[in-house]
């Protein structure tokens, strides 16, 4: 039996370590108390169970809490629950804080565990339900003490209870008051209460001084939404905002270049693909094609040219920070273009090799040097650019050709996300790939509740990926932040803005 | 004029009917909005669940006769986005597009108006040519560029207005001067043929000939008459000004219909697409209306058929 507990206090001492020992009250130096920071895109709503964007949860997980949570190096440290174990192979149990407190006054207690995740598990139209839809039912043990029952072991629970879908809503609200009203006037147990939202341009929280975790640093935050990425840019020059996510590599000069201000750089969980269509009959069906199209791709040069340096190459999606991940795999890649035209050669293909590759306006440019990149060794590349709908079109009813560009992100943090689409019933049609050897792994790897166990599995997989290559990868994106003067903020791989880790300086 | 006014309102219905038509089969043929509802990990079995939720799995003519029994009663559906009803998420964006359309008209009138007189009044000279360049120049500018132009100038360097979202009436001043700009430009010149053709007529020549003071027979005769085509001049820009305001939105962060529109294309929000497009030829409809009325009203002349 497995047993983690953790002190209830893990989260408080970890900010104070972040802010040099001080207290968790008003940021010390001047007199500023709102915290302002510009994103792309807004939120989609207050329901937590219903968002599917990354840039919606980096504002929710200050409303909201999760019964566990990720901190900066990716382990889970404790929130609502103060501390899980296992009781057997498909029941977690987890203890409850005694003393949180809903944005109301209502007491958090076992019924809103009970009530959240069953909401998320059971509603289909939910967007977040297809991570929770093997959880049975949660029964309430004591008013602070849950237990999750799923229909098969699920060794991942961890990771799916520390995420958007698993946030903890307030069950007797909702309850008497209705999802749309609460939508409206939404509570949560957050160190941040909702004040208000103007939909496409921003959303205002102010601080919740009953937070369980002490009293909040910031008297206000600000999340602003601004979609055109030089107004942002703007907005960070004039002191307009503290913070703006998505910078463009070629504004980081003109940043770095005001006194104060500075530009940080951070991995993120999503990595470019190139998936490759194995169906018999299609050139790229041979390895040798497709070990030629890895071998021509300079990754490195795409990262500087095109991504201004906001990248690392990779020949895994099991990036660093998940689990499974195979650090002999990062940070490196294959690239010899001789060897390439040898094995276009060996394959037959001398006279130039056909393939037709897509990729979404999205990923434009880095579809069009990939492209320059293969013809450079002998294919003819025809290069597909689409919109994003009519993209997600064709990715859905799997009419790709021989090659597309897919960035992948990942927010359970854990391989099996990395490859779902690459098992046999759901490759079948899209890249064909069925290696028997492949699929017994990442089948036995679901349900494995041996973490070291499953760990080697995954990384078999990895390595018979850089073999097989149903796949190729280009590069683990950056995030670029630019940073407000006098704000201290180290950015996170899962790309959250958890206000109480931002500091004055 | 009441019966006129009944006949058009009537004319719009099938109007409607038919814009809705081609907007649902437009969003409902271009994609499926469940792809992008799911994270990219998602099963073929997670798309056919969701679907079968929203009811997207129904043939396209059921959706349709659900969609306009449910549109005629005022229910657009659910925004997949928002999660809410589609219509009250389009009317509560209205206020803060129709703040910036207003200020648009209002500051391409103002400099419309003034500047298309002068170029008629002194038609042919260097001053005419300057204008007429002037109005090519905004014409060219497209609002995308000239928003962010302004941005850097006046906020970034010179720091007088702020540079983006919905505040005080300082956060209204360069939208609408990027929205009114490129209005400007086109109402001066048709403001300027107007102009032209009546100072050419009988009863100015007539005037000037009496022996009337140049200032009273522009204003007095020439303006008062050349001000009516001004009237449908500013009804048919109404619609390059919605043109305009989606992009100057997004320029600006402004909190409009128009970015609420451009973000539920790229989201596949087919609920709030066909109830924003709704909404928006409803708008366009009236308009179209008010200015024919005022027109009429205005120049007696025109009889009501």
């Amino acid at each position: 039996m497995l047993v983690i507990t953790g002190c209830g206090n893990a989260t408080e001492t970890k900010n104070e370590t972040q802010t040099n020992g001080g207290t968790a009250s008003a940021p010390a130096g001047g007199d500023k108390t709102t915290l302002t920071i510009a994103n792309a895109t807004d939120i989609e709503s207050f329901d937590t169970h219903n968002n599917n964007n990354t840039m919606s949860e980096a504002v929710l997980v200050n409303v909201f809490d999760y019964l566990l949570k990720n901190d900066a190096e990716q382990n889970k440290v404790p929130v609502l629950a103060t501390s899980w174990e296992q009781v057997n192979d498909t029941t977690w149990r987890l203890k409850l804080r005694e003393d949180v407190k809903f944005h109301n006054g209502d007491p958090f207690t076992a019924a809103d565990v009970k009530f959240s995740l069953e909401r998320v598990a059971k509603d289909t139209t939910l967007k977040q339900n297809t991570y929770y839809k093997h959880i049975k039912e949660v029964n309430i043990i004591d008013n602070y003490t849950v237990d999750i029952v799923t229909e098969t072991p699920d060794p991942i629970m961890l990771n799916r209870l520390s995420r958007m879908g698993a946030g903890i809503l307030p069950s007797k609200y909702i309850e008497e008051n209705g999802i749309e009203a609460f939508l409206k006037a939404p509570i949560g147990t957050g160190p941040y209460k909702f004040s208000k939202w103007t939909k496409d341009d921003r959303i205002e929280l102010v601080k919740n001084a009953d937070y369980f975790g002490g009293t909040p640093k910031w008297e206000n935050v600000v999340f602003r939404s601004i979609p055109e990425a030089s107004t942002r840019v703007s907005e960070l020059l004039t002191g307009g905002v503290d913070i703006a996510a998505g910078v463009p590599a070629t504004d980081i000069a003109r940043i770095e270049g005001v006194d104060g201000l500075s530009v940080e750089q951070a991995k993120i969980q999503r990595v470019l693909h190139i998936i490759m269509r194995m169906t018999e009959g299609s050139i790229t069906a041979d390895p040798k094609v497709r070990e030629a199209i890895d071998l021509a791709i300079d990754n490195q040069v795409i990262i500087d040219s095109i991504a201004g340096g906001a990248g690392i190459p990779t020949r895994t999606s099991v990036t660093p920070g998940n689990f499974g991940s195979d650090p002999s795999l990062y940070e490196t890649f294959e690239y010899d273009q001789e060897r390439a035209r040898a094995l276009l050669k060996e394959a037959g293909y001398e006279n130039g090799a056909k393939v037709s590759f897509s990729s979404s306006v999205q990923y434009k440019e880095v579809a069009e040097v990939v492209a320059a990149m293969l013809t450079d060794v002998g294919f003819e590349v025809n290069l597909e650019i689409l919109e994003a709908s009519s993209f997600s079109e064709k990715l859905n009813s799997k009419k790709f050709n021989e090659l597309f560009l897919l960035g992948v992100g990942n927010s359970l943090f854990d391989a099996s996300n990395n490859y779902n689409r690459f098992k046999k019933e759901n490759a079948a049609g899209e890249t064909d790939y069925n290696n028997p050897e492949v699929e017994e792994l990442l089948q036995s790897a679901l349900q494995n509740m041996d973490v070291a166990d499953r760990e080697k599995q995954y990384q078999k997989v990895q390595q018979q990926f850089t073999v097989d290559r149903p796949t190729i990868y280009l590069y683990q994106m950056k995030g670029i932040y630019g940073i407000g003067a006098g704000i201290g903020y180290t950015p996170r791989l899962d790309e959250m803005y958890y206000a109480e880790d931002i500091t004055l300086k | 004029m009441g019966k006129y006014t009944i006949k058009s309102l009537l004319q719009m219905v099938p109007v409607l009917f038919l814009i809705s038509a081609i907007v649902f089969v437009l969003v409902h043929v271009t994609g499926d909005p469940v792809n992008l509802m799911l994270p990219e990990t998602a099963t073929e079995e997670d798309r056919a669940v969701l679907s079968k939720a929203l009811g997207l799995d129904r043939p396209l003519y059921v959706q349709f006769g659900l969609f306009l029994y449910n549109a005629v009663q005022g229910d657009f559906g659910h925004s997949f986005h928002y999660g809410q009803s589609a219509l009250p998420l389009v009317l509560e964006r209205l206020p803060a597009s129709f703040q910036l359309a207003g200020a648009g008209m209002l500051i391409a009138t103002l400099i419309a108006i003034p500047l298309g007189i002068i170029s008629a009044l002194k038609r042919n000279t260097y001053l005419d040519l300057f204008i007429s360049g002037l109005s090519a120049l905004g014409k060219g500018m497209p609002n995308f560029w000239t928003g962010i132009m302004l941005i850097l100038l006046f906020s970034v360097i010179l720091g007088i207005f702020p540079v983006s979202g919905k505040g005080g009436l300082e956060h209204l001043v360069l939208p609408a001067i990027t929205l009114g700009a490129g209005i400007a430009a086109q109402m001066t010149r048709l403001i300027r043929a107007s102009m032209l053709e009546i100072l050419n007529q009988e009863y100015i020549r007539t005037a000037r000939s009496k022996g009337l003071l140049e200032t009273v027979v522009i204003f007095k005769h020439a303006l008062r008459n050349g001000l009516i085509p001004v009237v449908t001049i500013m009804g048919l820009q109404f619609t390059s000004l919605i043109g305009g305001t989606l992009v100057t939105e997004t320029v600006f962060s402004w909190p409009g219909l128009g970015q609420l529109l451009v973000s539920a294309v790229n989201t596949h929000d087919m609920s709030i697409v066909q109830a924003a497009v709704f909404v928006i030829a409803i708008i366009v409809l009236v308009v179209n209306l008010l200015t024919d009325i005022v027109y009429r009203y205005l120049d007696p002349r025109i009889k009501y058929s």
